[in-house]
């Protein structure tokens, strides 16, 4: 599902975010990029979803080449991911179900269609019955779930998640990764990054570690250390 | 696709409110620029009706009488085509009395009064002669013996009548061609900007959506169509302005006496009418052409 092959990315010409990096990420995996702050876990993710081109080597995600890929095909490439963030990036003038639905809009997909398969993701996360909050009004657990709600509207195949659990207390942090493992039993591929120890060692996956930039270990069932 | 498009105005009708103040000066500017590019196609036009009867180098009319006979007619003709050296046989050109009548139609526009005693009958026609020496006194000593030929009504020179309006006319032109140029430009550059600080109000939007894979021109669409909207608004504006001032124009002309040549810098509503179509196509162009140079540049907010 998703392979990269000796990928270096260089910010400026000092610093080198990641270093000859090889992985290949089965379709169905769960996997933890851990690692230090500034040790390229996010650099990895945003290489996978495009946000980056590498220096050298190659990425290719779904058997397609992303650094190749026309710029005009990224957008589809896209639409194949859900992200998710640290820090959610709700809309704050956005209820909960427009948030959402958001995501559905901005792809062309019809109105019956959105009013079909919001409902859907937000009974999925736990948050029916709150469409028409607004962000503020929602703790950072729910806001979390929304943004979640958000990636995987669409059944992407892959599910980028970046500290998804850094902002929130170790009690929702758990409920959070007990969706992200509900949605990696749907057939959907998760990565996250995070620097968690708890997480990672509570959930027995697959662990990427990186230290400055390099793969310093590829574990099946792996701990933080 | 309906959604889209529904999608597509919504989103520019939010953004084109929320920023009301640049909005307004982005319009403002653009309706000013577009007021002076149809200010100078119509002073342009009102000249030429003016000039009309002078186009093409000519420096000299022969006006016959409308009642001369065909013989005195050709005996005309010859006599001026017989000074080759000062005369340009070739583009000597005579406007039958129909001819002439159409041209006076132009000339006379705004002074309905004389056109009014002309008709296609009594109106006389002319010969248009092109010189060419260089020498002004050869042309009017020239015109002294025309005009004891039988049959001559009058013979014009342009040099008393029209060689000032015909440079005036040039210098005019030129000044309000290169002032709507330049402010045109700053329409472009303020409906740049205004689409520019729409796009940084909403970057989070925008990142949101290049996340979920929204198409750049997805992204895009709505920006420039405000950009449009602000280039098509300012040119409504000045259309309005134009009509304004060209109405206030004919009235003041209007009152002139007849004869004296002011009156006959007026346009016809149909040319006003054209002018005002081709201002808000260039508003639309402006704006277009201003949202679209931001909405590509800044998407990477």
């Amino acid at each position: 599902m998703i392979r990269l092959e000796s990928v270096t990315k260089r910010y400026g010409t000092e610093t080198v975010a990641v270093r000859d990096a090889s992985f290949d990420i089965a379709k169905g995996d769960f996997v933890f990029l851990v690692g230090p702050s500034g040790s390229g876990k996010s650099t990895l993710l945003r290489l996978i979803n495009r946000q980056e081109q590498p220096e050298r080597g190659e990425v290719w995600v779904a058997g397609q080449n992303v650094n190749e890929m026309a710029e005009s095909r990224v957008p589809y490439l896209r639409r194949n991911m859900g992200n998710v963030f640290q820090d959610y990036k709700l809309l704050p003038n956005k209820t909960v179900f427009e948030n959402v639905a958001f995501a559905l809009e901005v792809i062309g997909k019809p109105r019956h269609v959105i009013n079909r398969q919001v409902p859907v993701v937000l009974e999925l996360v736990g948050l029916a019955g709150k469409e028409d909050r607004f962000p503020e009004q929602l703790s950072g657990g729910e806001q979390q779930r929304v943004s979640i709600a958000r990636a995987f509207v669409n059944r992407p195949l892959i599910m980028l998640a970046d500290e998804p659990t850094g902002n929130l207390d170790p009690a929702t942090g758990e409920g959070i990764m007990a969706l992200l493992e509900e949605i990696n039993r749907t057939g959907t591929t998760v990565v996250m990054a995070t620097h968690d120890h708890r997480v990672v060692n509570a959930m027995r996956k697959r662990v990427i570690q990186l230290d400055r930039g390099v793969i310093v270990r590829d574990q099946e069932r792996g701990v933080y250390e | 696709m309906i959604a889209r498009i529904a999608y597509a105005f919504r989103e520019m009708w939010a953004s084109f409110r929320r920023n009301l103040t640049l909005t307004i000066a982005a319009i403002l500017t653009s309706a000013i620029a577009l007021l002076l590019v149809g200010t100078t196609f119509l002073i342009q036009r009102a000249f030429d009706n003016l000039l009309v009867q002078w186009r093409g180098d000519v420096e000299m009319i022969v006006f016959v009488r409308s009642d001369a006979t065909p013989e005195q007619i050709s005996l005309i003709d010859q006599t001026i085509k017989a000074a080759p050296t000062i005369i340009d046989a070739e583009k000597l050109q005579y406007l039958d009395k129909t001819q002439s009548y159409e041209e006076a139609k132009r000339i006379f526009v705004g002074d309905p009064v004389t056109l009014s005693l002309l008709t296609p009958d009594n109106i006389p026609s002319q010969f248009k002669v092109v010189p060419i020496t260089q020498d002004p006194e050869l042309v009017r000593s020239l015109s002294e013996q025309y005009r004891s030929l039988p049959g001559v009504q009058d013979v014009a020179l342009a040099e008393d009548e029209f060689q000032v309006i015909s440079t005036l006319s040039r210098f005019v032109r030129t000044v309000t061609l290169v002032m709507s140029l330049v402010l045109l430009v700053v329409a472009v550059g303020l409906i740049w900007n205004t689409i520019r600080t729409a796009m940084f109000a909403r970057r989070r939007e925008i990142e949101v959506m290049k996340l979920v894979g929204a198409t750049n021109w997805f992204i895009r669409v709505p920006f420039m169509l405000e950009g449009l909207l602000h280039g098509l608004l300012g040119g409504i504006a000045s259309c309005g302005g134009l009509w304004v001032l060209n109405s206030a124009w004919s009235n003041g002309v209007a009152g002139f006496k007849p004869g004296t040549g002011i009156s006959s810098l007026v346009v016809p509503s149909s040319y006003l009418t054209g002018v005002m179509l081709l201002i808000l196509a260039i508003g639309a162009l402006v704006g277009a052409v201003g949202s679209a140079i931001a909405a590509s540049r800044f998407l990477d907010v």
